[in-house]
């Protein structure tokens, strides 16, 4: 019972609730089927970035470059797509996507994993580079024609209904990317000893390296599946925004790390769940869409945001000193 | 033009007395005048150049575009630079930073270039500074076009890139000053919704609003991706027609929502129009001409200018809808 009351998980779930309930006090119509899908609806994107930043953060790195690279799969895969005339296929922009993906982070694994420099600063280093490239050599303008394959993809739905108020609300077939993630990953770190290996080496390097575990090629696997789905993502958003724009998503970045840190998630590796990510992103994503109806004005709400990380950060941080020194 | 100048005063000195050669000369020669833009290649400076060209083949002056190829204050440094060393006989600008251009604007002043800006009000190296329209005129404009969209009753929102954009709040500002005095059945609702110049932020705050105020019925976008947001998140919602939405934007960007009616309406200005603007008034300068208060610039939208100290502000919104979007491709 205890352990179950220190864990993050259980605090940020509190803290969910708590949010939740006073924002149906304050404005009773957040109670509506229409919050949920719309939150699920933004949390798409910013969720299968923070499965990707948890797997590195447990893998005792930090790769601050996802956005860069999504950015950069997705104008590319768009462009590509509408150059070889393909643009009602959608898998063409899932796979080139993918692969685009794959090559950038292998890019960062060689910088990590080779040549053994820090994450922070490779990943850094490369956000801006692959930008810069990407704007540069790519392309800087907005393609607003996005092919009809994507549109499609974001016209269909899992679910839709109509609300009592005469408006739509639905659940885009996007989400399954979502889900998708999700359970791979939680696959991959649970029941692999691919997975166990990471969660080795992020726990201490030094030791993984003794017992056995290729840690550069542990690198190049999690650099790698993080930049595939990165590039998945980017075609999930623009697909959903109906743009590709060069200038998106980058920016994004430390709010999805403040997500998965909320979640539980240590920078100094070797922990974090997929369940901790999962309601660090809900309530990321459930503060940034909910003070409106709050009615906090737009100048207060970074405030607010900032002060809501602190709380969720720190008072896990605050507890394990405390327990620690109980113990001692 | 200097050159050729220095030429011919040297066949002046050759030939002695030959002063008319001279004056002959110059009153053939061909200004040249540059248009030195925040970036090439994106669509709003592509319609720019058109502009530029239409000026050339008009007027028979050597007027030309350049830009860096990323939108950067020291590139736009070293472009002006590269134009004073060739001795053009005037600039004009299009500033990305108004502040890092000040020192480099003065040393081609120093060197009798004329300078003409466009969008930097606040710079002062220049003899003068085009500016469109007045930006509470121009968000008067859009609210005109919302109330109509709405009948002229019910609530509305308002949107910016952020509250630091001075231009985007100037125009919300004079769109709330002209609801409160002509549309007294409209309200705002919530306050200025901050879209940090991100089509998905816009998506996300129009969702919430509508939320959190059911019965909105207008929305006004300031940043050029907002209106996009905003509409797609109507479209999803099957508001269309329920909802109206005017703002800042540009066809290329709107346009699809302009269409499916998510958008109704949409301002902006021409770039073309600023761009022969701008070299007009170089060339009347170099030519010794003044610029008056009232003066007609023999543009759209500029036939009754309004001078303000070096700023010489126009009329020329353009308010678009989906009947007339095709005729700014740009």
């Amino acid at each position: 019972m205890r352990s179950l009351f220190s864990r993050n998980e259980t605090l940020v779930a509190l803290i969910i609730v708590a949010f939740c309930v006073v924002t149906a006090i304050v404005e009773p119509r957040f109670l509506t089927i229409t919050t949920i899908t719309d939150l699920l609806r933004n949390g798409i994107v910013i969720g299968i970035f923070a499965i990707a930043a948890m797997l590195v953060l447990v893998s005792g790195g930090i790769d601050v470059s996802f956005t860069a690279i999504a950015a950069f799969s997705m104008y590319s895969a768009t462009k590509l797509m509408i150059a070889l005339g393909v643009g009602d296929q959608i898998i063409v922009a899932f796979l080139v996507a993918a692969a685009i993906g794959l090559t950038l982070g292998l890019i960062n694994a060689v910088f990590i994993g080779t040549l053994k420099l820090p994450t922070l600063i490779v990943t850094l280093g490369t956000l801006t580079a692959f930008r810069g490239f990407l704007l540069t050599f790519v392309g800087s303008q907005l393609i607003t024609n996005v092919p009809p394959g994507m549109r499609d993809f974001a016209r269909s739905m899992i679910f839709r209904g109509e609300t009592p108020g005469g408006s739509f609300v639905a659940v885009p077939t996007a989400t399954l990317f979502l889900v998708g993630a999700v359970v791979l990953t939680w696959f991959i770190l649970n029941r692999t000893v691919l997975g166990r290996s990471i969660v080795a080496m992020g726990g201490s390097r030094e030791s993984a390296a003794r017992v056995g575990i290729n840690v550069t090629a542990m690198q190049y696997f999690v650099y790698g599946y993080v930049g595939v789905l990165s590039g998945l993502a980017g075609i999930v958003h623009a697909s959903l925004a109906r743009v590709a724009n060069p200038f998106d998503l980058v920016g994004l970045e430390l709010q999805v790390i403040a997500a998965v840190v909320l979640g539980g998630a240590r920078l100094t590796g070797g922990h974090g769940t997929i369940t901790g990510t999962l309601l660090g992103v809900t309530l990321i994503v459930l503060i940034n869409n909910s003070l409106i109806m709050l009615g906090i004005p737009s100048t207060w709400q970074n405030v607010v945001i900032g002060f809501l990380i602190l709380l969720g950060t720190g008072m896990p941080a605050w507890q394990a000193r405390r327990r620690a020194a109980a113990s001692a | 033009m200097k050159k050729i100048v220095g030429i011919s005063s040297l066949a002046v000195a050759v030939a002695f007395g030959a002063a008319t050669l001279a004056g002959v000369a110059v009153a053939q020669e061909k200004l040249d005048i540059p248009t030195v833009v925040k970036i090439s290649g994106i669509q709003w400076f592509n319609r720019m150049e058109e502009g530029v060209k239409k000026y050339a083949a008009e007027s028979g002056h050597n007027a030309f575009q350049v830009g860096p190829a990323k939108a950067d204050a020291q590139l736009q440094v070293q472009i002006l630079e590269d134009m004073i060393a060739q001795k053009v006989d005037a600039i004009t600008v299009v500033p990305f930073s108004p502040e890092a251009l000040e020192p480099v604007l003065q040393k081609a002043r120093d060197q009798g270039i004329k300078v003409v800006a466009h969008e930097a009000s606040s710079i002062q190296n220049v003899d003068y500074d085009i500016e469109a329209f007045k930006n509470e005129d121009f968000g008067a404009q859009l609210m005109d076009r919302l109330a109509a969209c709405m009948g002229e009753e019910g609530e509305y929102a308002v949107f910016v890139g952020s509250l630091t954009s001075k231009t985007h709040n100037q125009w919300v500002d004079g769109a709330i000053a002209r609801q409160k005095e002509a549309y007294p059945k409209m309200t705002l609702v919530g306050s200025k919704n901050e879209t940090y110049d991100d089509q998905q932020q816009a998506y996300a705050k129009a969702q919430e609003v509508m939320r959190a105020f059911p019965n909105v019925k207008g929305f006004q976008g300031s940043a050029s991706t907002d209106v996009a947001g905003i509409g797609l998140a109507i479209e999803e919602r099957g508001l269309e027609a329920q909802t109206c939405v005017a703002g800042t934007s540009l066809p290329s960007i709107a346009g699809q929502y302009l269409e499916t009616d998510a958008v109704d309406a949409i301002g902006f200005w021409d770039p073309a129009d600023a761009a022969i603007v701008m070299n007009k008034v170089a060339a009347t300068l170099i030519e010794g001409g003044k610029i008056e208060d009232g003066a007609n610039l023999g543009v759209p939208g500029y036939e009754a200018i309004k001078l303000d100290g070096k700023v010489i502000y126009g009329e020329a919104y353009k308010l678009v809808d989906k009947t007339n979007m095709k005729d700014f491709p740009f």
